[in-house]
């Protein structure tokens, strides 16, 4: 078959195009009024709500902390922990916020594609709130239980403090998007649907380096 | 932003193949269609105070509008690739004689874009489009040598595939 004949074929298909699609005067004064929901606002909305629900945790723990006015050390630190993971967590989604806000699509299909994928897959970038985990198991501590519960601290408290503690830095350090090779990073990630995104957008990011090469 | 959009709408009309051609490429439904068109208008609308005539509109418009159809299509429609372009037959057996060869040619055609890999897809877009390679490497931002060769690569098999049908 020739190159005319293939492009012929498609010129010929434009005469059975679909061309009742929408675009006319009164859609764009839709878009105007932003009533138009575009597919990459959603993803910056489910990032928003997610900060607006670590304010409000914050917020929370800032009034636990004030109440306590340091009376309990273990309560101060264990909370005060968790406190500025959080904020840096929000601090993290509201970066992601504005990367959305900068998507350029007119930018090469590769670069556009590749900056997309990478947005996408970032929700690996809050994977150290793992390491907010053992400061869970630590708030409740005091100087009175550690003096009255005796030997059961030692053997019970402290032991899970630090299991959690190893936990949470392994998952730190494993649970990477080099290690989507893995087994059980890939179950662990297909288990939640929103984060199945995020193998997609690994695979497509290597899609984009071999088209690339 | 108002003071661009008789400007702005006048381009979209007279570049509107561009998007229909898309749509149709990337998107089984109706439906999905038309989300798409959509789609596409919006972020070329929000873009379009950043055009700067460095390049030219239809390589500007390609650019945004796969871009958009990429991301919508990993986003929504994952399953199912056959287009159907015209309404389904009352009757197929009636239909069936009635298909002419040059019908059932460009059925293979759109069969055979509908399966590509999207960035693929995109590539034999606008070879088809008959844009220069240049043009090509522009909006998809590869070297011209890999847009041959990935031309090359997907005519082989597409000229295989037709083959195979007419045998």
């Amino acid at each position: 078959m020739e190159d005319t004949t293939l492009m012929d074929l498609w010129k010929a298909q434009e005469e059975k195009l679909d061309r009742t699609m929408q675009l006319n005067l009164f859609l764009l004064e839709s878009m105007q009024k932003q009533k138009v929901r575009s597919k990459l606002n959603g993803l910056a909305r489910i990032k928003a709500s997610a900060v607006i629900l670590g304010i409000a945790y914050i917020l929370l723990l800032g009034l636990l902390i004030y109440g306590n006015q340091f009376k309990n050390i273990y309560f101060s630190i264990s909370i005060g922990a968790i406190l500025l993971f959080n904020i840096l967590a929000v601090i993290v989604y509201l970066h992601h916020i504005s990367l959305i806000r900068q998507v350029d699509y007119s930018q090469s299909i590769t670069g556009a594609q590749e900056n997309l994928s990478r947005l996408q897959a970032s929700t690996f970038n809050t994977r150290f709130l793992f390491l907010q985990t053992p400061f869970y198991s630590t708030w409740f501590w005091s100087q009175e239980m550690i003096a009255g519960s005796g030997i059961k601290f030692w053997l019970i408290s402290v032991p899970v403090g630090l299991l959690l503690t190893i936990l949470a830095i392994w998952l730190y350090r494993n649970l990477r998007p080099e290690n989507m090779h893995k087994k059980w990073v890939n179950r662990f990630i297909r288990s939640n649907p929103e984060h199945r995104s995020i193998i997609e957008a690994q695979e497509f990011l290597t899609e984009i380096e071999q088209f690339k090469a | 932003m108002q003071d661009h959009k008789p400007e702005f709408l006048r381009l979209l009309e007279e570049h509107k193949l561009i998007i229909y051609k898309i749509c149709n490429a990337y998107c089984k439904n109706m439906s999905d269609r038309d989300d798409l068109a959509q789609e596409i208008s919006y972020q070329l609308w929000r873009s379009y105070s950043h055009f700067n005539g460095s390049v030219k509109f239809s390589t500007w418009m390609y650019r945004v509008a796969l871009n958009v159809a990429i991301t919508f299509y990993r986003k929504t429609v994952k399953t199912g690739n056959m287009i159907q372009l015209t309404e389904p037959a009352d009757d197929p057996e009636d239909k069936k004689e009635d298909t002419t060869e040059l019908e059932k040619n460009i059925g293979v055609l759109q069969q055979f874009i509908s399966e590509l890999k999207e960035l693929d897809k995109a590539l034999m877009i606008l070879y088809l489009e008959e844009k220069k390679y240049a043009e090509i490497s522009e909006i998809l931002g590869i070297t011209e040598t890999n847009v041959a060769t990935r031309i090359s690569r997907i005519k082989d098999k597409l000229k295989q595939q037709f083959s195979t049908i007419n045998k």
